[in-house]
């Protein structure tokens, strides 16, 4: 590790695929690849390999457009062009969650061109609101368990699992601290070495990923917020797309004081009740985590507990990151914005693709958005 | 061109079935909009109407009334990229356009992603702005096909809890004697909608693609009901009449080809009248025969259902090839047309594969067409001429080389 204590994590995310790839050949120990919402991580990790989540927005599609239509999200077709290009072939296995149709869809892609090579389905159960989806969610998870111990040659255990669930919980309170300390003094604890903290520890074997979190500067006074000068925001969305909007966020005097992202928040929150075996515990955790656009429970209460997630934050204002083409995210966002003006909160929406984007473009629109809040741009 | 006669009789099922809904209320019955692969023939059992959302974004689309309304829906920031059903069905709620005097307000909204998650979502926007109360059937996706008994009992749990549902809305209780007759009479309207699909397989086919596409209504809306078993009883005499004659609904049919996906709706007549000078007659396709394979038995429906909407209805694309290369054989296919609809994702997808697939498995090629099933403001209706144009060049250029 060089002086730099946050050099680590962001030289990791810069090239995880090669980062994972070469631990791999160092350990000769297993990589599961899996494309991230609510993909159970410390089941992987119970099963004796790395989890090791994917991300296709920011990948230059080519091939893929042979493979599935253009007017597929960024993230499907980038993962697909990941498999077409030889990327992904280092892994032992890939985890496809069903959360919309396109995932439904990827599947059958990547089924066709890839047969022989490991991967699995996973039905996640959309409705939340119903006690059915958590029997079923049960037991798929005990199917995904009997997969993965094919690929490993170790189905996990109960105790296996507990030890995982420990670890991830030791993880995810230490992110939660780095978040807090985002909202706290977001000029050192910037949105970009949060994101990269936590896209690291998707990516890296997890215990080592504490102990990397451990030297970092945790009682360094730094600069406090004054709230005056940075406008504290809240986000919805599935990744950072495009990846240089975090920058940008940082720049423009933006603080994340809240957000849904599946790579950010979503990803290191609790939820697994005491008393609970450890499945019952990740079952738990899937059904307490704010709602996934492609979930559904009663829709109006859908809306207002988003409503009151925002307002809970104090958020001024919020942004929604609508990956393109992705139907899930764009139906709910004129109810939501509506809902929102009606609180007096101002709401941006920004549509992520991997082709025609412009980051000056988006980059405009932010500074529009944050001169809506007064105050000078920094 | 041939006509069919009994087609005309549609006009008077749409006018009675839209006007039925809108009279509901003062006949003591309920509405409840739903999408395919849900039970509606528990529906009429309980005097709820299933009303289809899509199937008047249908009308809104074959009428042109979509280049009107979709705009509107998306003025409120619908994005042009939702299905085009959605955006005209929020659009003509918005602007009041529609010609069936728009849609009555639901009681219920119903609705399965065995058929996609879109539904799902544009039911979420109706349930809000109607304050109406929705159930989800929540259809886990089985992969491939394969048996997935945990799913079967979600599905089923799921099932009866809508009862419960259908009860506290019309405070009625289901009655198991009214239930049994409207699956009797489903099952005998899906039977006769199966031999109105097999009757394409003679040659000349006596129907088209387009013809059922029209013929279909009934199926969709009114299974379960004695009009949709009159209405298939008659066009089937009529196919049987035109089958004993010789009589094809193409004027000289050249080529027999297969439609994948939904129609272009707004191009209906003029693709039709397209492929018809030119020899070509559409004999099958997959959404034809959805409608086909809904009927459920009287002794558990409910794990029937089940069952359909995991295993029939829910598209897998390994039995998707496996489905396409029987048609092939059976209708004696020279091609493939795969509609690659911007606005149904879930089963255009997957069209790349699947045609790669079923032409090495059949010899027979296919060719992509870039549409849209409802916006024709997202396609070149030229394009696409000239797309099959081509495609029927080849054809040509095969039977010659086959002899």
């Amino acid at each position: 590790m060089g002086s730099d204590p946050w050099s680590i994590f962001e030289d990791l995310v810069s090239d995880f695929l090669g980062w994972a790839r070469a631990w791999k050949e160092r350990t000769g120990k297993k990589v599961i690849g899996h494309l991230l919402p609510d993909v159970p991580e410390e089941l992987i990790h119970a099963s004796g390999a790395m989890p090791l989540a994917l991300e296709g927005a920011s990948v230059s599609v080519g091939r893929a457009q042979e493979a599935m239509p253009g007017y597929t999200c960024s993230h499907a077709l980038g993962i697909l062009e990941l498999g077409l290009s030889g990327e992904l072939d280092f892994l032992d296995g890939l985890i496809i969650p069903y959360v919309c149709d396109t995932t439904r869809n990827l599947y059958h892609t990547w089924s066709n061109r890839f047969p022989s090579k490991a991967h699995y389905f996973l039905r996640l159960p959309k409705r939340i609101d119903h006690p059915g989806a958590r029997e079923y969610l049960r037991e798929e998870l005990k199917r995904l368990a009997g997969f993965l111990g094919g690929v490993t040659g170790k189905t996990p255990t109960e105790e296996d699992l507990e030890k995982s669930l420990a670890l991830y919980s030791e993880s995810r309170k230490i992110l939660r601290r780095a978040y807090s300390l985002h909202r706290e003094r977001p000029t050192t604890w910037t949105l970009r070495r949060l994101s990269s903290l936590l896209a690291s520890a998707m990516r890296s074997p997890r215990e080592e990923h504490l102990l990397w979190m451990r030297s970092l500067p945790w009682e360094e006074p730094g600069s406090p917020c004054s709230h005056g000068e940075r406008v504290p925001i809240y986000l919805r969305g599935k990744v950072w797309n495009p990846p240089q909007v975090v920058d940008a966020l940082d720049e423009l005097g933006f603080t994340v004081v809240g957000e849904e992202l599946v790579v950010g928040l979503r990803s290191i929150l609790d939820g697994g009740e005491e008393g609970e075996d450890p499945w019952g515990r990740l079952v738990s955790r899937f059904f307490s985590l704010p709602l996934y656009p492609g979930y559904h429970k009663e829709p109006k209460a859908a809306m207002d507990e988003f409503l009151s997630r925002v307002k809970r934050t104090g958020a001024s204002g919020v942004i929604f990151l609508n990956p393109k083409f992705c139907e899930a995210a764009w139906f709910d966002t004129p109810d939501f914005q509506k809902a929102l003006e009606k609180e007096g909160i101002p709401s941006l929406v920004l549509e992520g693709s991997a082709r025609g984007l412009s980051m000056a473009q988006i980059r405009v629109r932010l500074e529009a958005f944050r001169e809506t809040f007064g105050g000078e741009l920094p | 061109m041939n006509p069919l006669l009994s087609l005309k009789d549609l006009k008077q099922i749409n006018i009675d079935y839209y006007t039925a809904a809108h009279m509901a209320r003062q006949n003591g019955k309920f509405v409840a909009y739903v999408n395919a692969f849900t039970p509606v023939e528990l529906l009429y059992a309980m005097d709820f109407i299933p009303i289809y959302p899509e199937n008047h974004a249908v009308i809104l689309g074959a009428r042109r009334i979509s280049l009107e309304v979709a705009p509107e829906a998306e003025k409120l920031g619908y994005s042009v990229d939702l299905c085009s059903y959605a955006r005209c069905d929020i659009g003509s709620i918005i602007t009041g356009k529609s010609p069936t005097f728009g849609l009555p307000k639901p009681d219920l909204l119903l609705v399965s992603n065995s058929q996609c998650g879109t539904l799902t979502k544009w039911f979420e926007v109706l349930s809000r702005m109607y304050g109406a109360p929705m159930v989800l059937i929540d259809v886990p996706h089985s992969g491939n096909g394969e048996r997935d008994q945990e799913a079967e009992k979600y599905i089923k749990g799921q099932l009866m809890e809508l009862v419960d549902v259908l009860e506290g809305i019309s405070g009625k209780t289901m009655d198991p004697e009214r239930l049994k007759e409207t699956i009797r009479l489903s099952r005998e309207a899906s039977d006769l909608w199966t031999k109105v699909l097999l009757s394409a397989t003679h040659k000349p086919s006596p129907i088209t693609v387009f013809d059922e596409f029209i013929a279909m209504a009934p199926i969709v809306a009114q299974r379960g009901t004695k009009v949709a078993v009159d209405f298939y009883a008659k066009l089937l005499d009529e196919l049987e009449d035109r089958i004993a004659k010789g009589i094809g609904a193409v004027s000289r049919e050249r080529f027999r080809l297969f439609w994948d996906n939904l129609p272009i709706w707004p191009e209906l007549r003029r693709l039709s009248e397209f492929l018809d000078s030119r020899g070509a007659a559409l004999v099958t396709s997959l959404y034809t025969w959805a409608w086909a394979t809904l009927a459920v038995g009287e002794e558990d429906p409910f794990q029937d259902w089940a069952e359909q909407y995991l295993y029939t209805a829910n598209l897998h694309l390994q039995r998707r090839i496996e489905t396409y290369v029987e048609y092939a054989k059976e209708y004696c296919l020279d091609g493939f047309l795969y509609h690659s609809n911007r606005s149904c994702k879930m089963v255009s997808q997957d069209i790349p594969e699947l045609r790669r697939a079923v032409t090495e498995r059949t010899g027979i090629p296919g060719v992509i067409i870039e549409g849209d099933h409802n916006d024709p403001r997202l396609y070149s209706i030229e394009s696409i001429e000239s797309k099959i144009e081509t495609f029927l060049e080849v054809l040509e250029g095969r039977k010659h080389r086959e002899g």
